[in-house]
């Protein structure tokens, strides 16, 4: 339950920061998010990684679906990924994974403490 | 002690950050981090296409600006005065077009590697040492000497910045984002770069270095029957003979040929195009249904996306015109207005020579000029490479102009040093002409703007409401003796250099020719009793005819007509050659697959049609046989250029045993009709192959494998197209090049009416619906209506969005 928690958690605030500023303030919302929860390490992780992952997942999703696919097909093609659904895939780990080990550093900081 | 726990998980975070926040040049890897950020990355550049009104505040305006967009995303300016019109033309053009209008002006500047990396280092330095930021320079100078436009360029420059400083990350265009870079301000120089790499792509060669050594190579009789100055073809441009009876300025005699003691070795620049052409005519009244004349206009260039031009409508109390642009540089550059129509095809004309330059040592300080040693001028290049340390090149001028080749670039030989002197080095005032152009009234009007125009030559097709039709073939000529320009000329004495230039009103003209149009298509300019010499690298031999024929056989010409004319595919190369290739051909002795071509063949009606396997099978014998041909200039391991097309067909027909057609690398001693039946072979065979690889049957808009390269060229960024039509043929498209925009213009009294459309789409992103949407009506021959008015009131019913650009407060 505290693992939703955290990562709806993360993903609201990481929504809000993104729409003002620059991709890697994800990782502040990511640590807030692990520090606030105080999750055990893995659980941490997963909530940061998946908050953020899905944050970004379903926003390029929205925007592709929006558009109909007119930008996505190229930039995958662009890619060794070729295919669209590595590219979101690539989309979710770019920003999933800095948040993961951002939440999993918040929550060890609160737990050392 | 627990705390140092956190520092592993710490560590991975920031060095995640650190990798994806940075970007590599090789391999290419954007920043993945901002790349892929769905609020700020690429995904920010789809776009829907729904049209959607704005209403902007800018500063630096000082009144209103309305601008309408109609379906074709064509945008509709019209502005209260002239400086916000072209202000409002650079902010307009750079929501569509920003990244390749720096791109462009970076790649002439020679400033590519600042962007790619170490990959693009030579290409950088040839523009330097040709001297592209020398030449923009001077024609920056004599831009801003003059009030009008230099008011002109300052607003449009105003106006690029004015969207520049707008824009954060997420609104850079997607190239920025993909290659990991910021727009930098625009500035006059950089609209001045643009119109010299235009001038690049016209009218600049290397012919001379390569006529040079074929000269060493085969002497001078061979070099006339293989590049002679006037292909034995009819139809000049200007064919009056006895009308040119003016006093020419210097008197005509010819400059002796310096010919080098060596072979010039050098590593050749890339060879210019000939693919590049155009077509324009003007038909006058006498010969159209509606007793107006009608204006065409199409201009042969490399195809790319963005596209290389822009279509736009400007409207200020001074002016109302439309056409296409070229982005980067203000005003309309082909197109026409409420009077007049105009459009220009390349004039082919040499205005590029080669110096010989003797140095008194390595140093390169000192030169020899009629007897006395002159200093040279050093110019220290930088280049910041991406990824990279900076890279320095000395570049040594003469008063001729760059050395462009030494021991330090391309050069093979220590001796070696050529200057190269080129027109488009010279001040110039284009954008004057263009401003003139724009708001002429009449033949006067038109006559008076091409007097300010000096590169790269063009012929100029006008024709006006009042019912005059005129072809002008404008540039700055050097008034050249026999000769002059054809070869390496010796650097060390002044005798051989320019003398003077060809007055504008002893450039060839026309106006109301009895025949009832005018028409070029980059043949050759004019009948021989024209005094100057005049020389080119290819004057064109094909097309040109067609057109003619075509329009002398025309009566009630409609635009439509027209149209069809425009995307005319028969090919006047087959019909004179095929019936020469054919009987060389033993079909006893032919496979199955050979008769099957050679019965598609004799069948073809020669329209290079989208459907038609003959053009295939056509194409493909001919791409065997030329360079059978001409493997002499390939074994030769000297740069120099092929014969002409014509010149070849002409050889297989007078000439049947001349020494070209013996192979090199075989023992036996081979004639045309050996050629033909071995390159007719290769054909058929690499078409089979083809089949194979495709399976399908070999249909020639399948079989050209057309495509149009976004200027990365990057495979997902470019588009491939299926169109008929080839190099020889009206319909001038080949792999890579061919028709860049197709414009018809009927002046008529009652209202001008227009017609046009570009192999590509008025948005330069290629995540906007507008990107490549006027691909498909291009080629299927399709126009677009340009809804040319004077007020934003009559555009109403095309309407799709209107930006309302107003002065910020």
């Amino acid at each position: 339950m505290n693992f939703l928690k955290q990562a709806v958690f993360t993903a609201a605030l990481c929504l809000i920061l993104q729409y003002f500023l620059p991709w890697w303030t994800l990782v502040i919302g990511a640590f807030a998010g692990g520090y606030w929860f105080g999750n055990k390490g893995f659980i941490s992780f997963l909530a940061g990684f998946v908050g953020v992952g899905l944050l970004w997942f379903l926003t390029a999703l929205y925007i592709d679906v929006q558009t109909q696919s007119i930008l996505t097909e190229k930039i995958a093609r662009l890619f060794p990924t070729k295919t669209p659904a590595l590219l979101f895939l690539l989309t979710s780990l770019v920003g999933g994974l800095p948040a993961g080990f951002a939440a999993l550093t918040g929550s060890i900081l609160k737990s050392s403490r | 002690m627990k705390t140092l726990r956190v520092i592993g998980p710490l560590l991975i975070t920031i060095g995640l950050l650190y990798f994806l926040n940075r970007g590599w040049t090789s391999p290419p890897i954007p920043p993945l981090g901002q790349f892929l950020d769905p609020f700020h990355g690429f995904w920010q550049n789809a776009e829907t296409g729904k049209p959607e009104n704005r209403d902007l505040s800018i500063p630096g305006l000082s009144a209103a600006v309305t601008v309408i967009y109609d379906s074709a995303r064509i945008p509709h300016l019209f502005a209260q005065n002239d400086e916000d019109l072209y202000f409002a033309q650079g902010y307009i053009t750079a929501i569509d077009r920003l990244w390749q209008m720096e791109f462009q002006t970076h790649a002439a500047a020679g400033r590519v590697s600042e962007i790619i990396g170490p990959a693009a280092l030579d290409y950088d330095r040839r523009q330097r040492r040709l001297g592209m930021v020398f030449g923009a320079q001077n024609g920056l100078a004599s831009m801003e000497k003059d009030p009008i436009s230099k008011s002109i360029v300052d607003a449009y420059t105003a106006g690029i910045n004015a969207y520049i400083q707008k824009l954060s990350y997420e609104d850079f265009p997607l190239e920025f984002k993909l290659l990991g870079y910021a727009p930098e301000p625009w500035s006059n120089l950089k609209s001045a770069l643009l119109l010299k790499s235009m001038a690049q792509t016209l009218n600049m060669s290397d012919k001379d270095l390569e006529m040079t050594n074929a000269l060493k190579l085969f002497g001078k009789e061979t070099l006339d029957i293989l590049y002679p100055d006037q292909e034995k073809v009819g139809d000049p441009i200007v064919d009056q003979p006895g009308r040119w009876n003016f006093k020419t300025v210097l008197p005509l005699d010819s400059v002796p040929m310096a010919t080098p003691k060596e072979l010039i070795a050098y590593q050749p620049l890339e060879k210019s195009s000939h693919d590049v052409g155009s077509n324009n005519w003007a038909a006058s009244g006498k010969k159209t249904a509606s007793g107006s004349p009608i204006l065409c206009s199409d201009p042969h260039l490399n195809l790319s996306l963005p596209s290389i031009w822009y279509a736009i409508h400007l409207n200020s109390p001074t002016v109302n015109t439309m056409g296409v642009s070229l982005p980067g540089s203000p005003a309309v550059i082909i197109g026409f207005n409420d009077s007049i129509a105009w459009g220009m095809t390349n004039a082919q004309r040499d205005l590029v020579d080669w110096y010989q330059i003797e140095f008194k040592d390595k140093t390169m300080n000192e030169y020899l000029t009629d007897g006395t040693w002159k200093p040279s001028r050093k110019v220290v290049e930088k280049f910041e490479v991406k990824g990279n340390k900076v890279f320095y090149d000395t570049v040594t001028y003469t008063h001729h102009g760059p050395v462009t080749f030494d021991a330090n670039f391309h050069g093979q030989s220590e001796r070696a040093h050529f200057a190269f002197r080129w027109i488009a080095h010279d001040p110039s005032q284009e954008v004057i002409t263009f401003y003139k152009m724009n708001r002429a009234k009449n033949h006067a009007g038109y006559m008076d703007a091409l007097d300010y125009y000096s590169s790269p030559a063009q012929n100029f097709v006008f024709a006006s409401v009042q019912g005059d039709i005129a072809m002008r073939i404008q540039g700055k000529y050097p008034a050249r003796r026999k000769n002059e320009g054809r070869f390496v000329l010796d650097g060390t004495r002044t005798s051989t250099e320019w003398k003077a230039f060809i007055p504008n009103e002893q450039n060839v003209m026309d106006k109301n020719p009895a025949r009832g149009f005018v028409s070029s298509a980059n043949q050759y300019p004019v009948d021989a009793t024209y005094p100057y010499y005049v020389t080119g690298s290819s004057f064109e031999a094909y097309r040109n005819r067609r057109i003619n024929q075509v329009l002398t056989g025309s009566e009630n010409i409609t635009p439509p007509d027209m149209m069809r004319l425009q995307n005319d595919n028969f090919s006047v190369k087959a019909a004179e050659s095929l019936p020469v290739f054919l009987p060389h051909l033993d079909v006893v002795k032919m496979n199955d697959t050979e008769k099957y071509a050679y019965n598609a063949l004799i069948t073809w009606d020669l329209n290079n049609r989208v459907d038609s396997e003959a053009a295939a099978y056509y194409e493909a014998w001919w791409r065997a046989l030329f360079p059978m041909i001409w493997d002499e200039m390939d074994s030769a391991h000297i740069a120099m250029q092929d014969p002409t097309t014509f010149t070849t067909i002409q050889l297989i027909k007078e000439k049947p045993d001349f020494s070209f057609f013996d192979m090199v690398a075989t023992p036996g001693k081979e004639t045309a009709t050996d050629l033909l039946r071995k390159s007719f072979s290769a054909g058929v065979a690499a078409i089979e192959a083809w089949k194979v690889k495709k399976g399908m049957q070999p249909q020639w808009g399948a079989y050209k494998d057309a495509v149009i390269n976004h200027l990365l060229r990057q495979e997902a960024l470019s588009t491939y197209v299926t169109h008929g039509g080839n190099r020889e043929s009206v319909n001038a498209h080949s792999r890579t090049h061919g028709p860049s925009w197709r414009m018809v213009v009927s002046l008529e009294k009652s209202g001008v009416k227009a017609w046009g459309v570009y192999p590509g789409g008025q948005s330069g992103n290629p995540g906007s619906p507008y990107y490549h949407n006027m691909i498909e009506p291009w080629s299927m021959a399709r126009y677009y209506t340009l809804h040319f008015t004077s007020s934003p009131q009559a555009l109403s019913g095309f309407q799709i969005s209107s930006t309302q650009l107003s002065p910020s407060k």
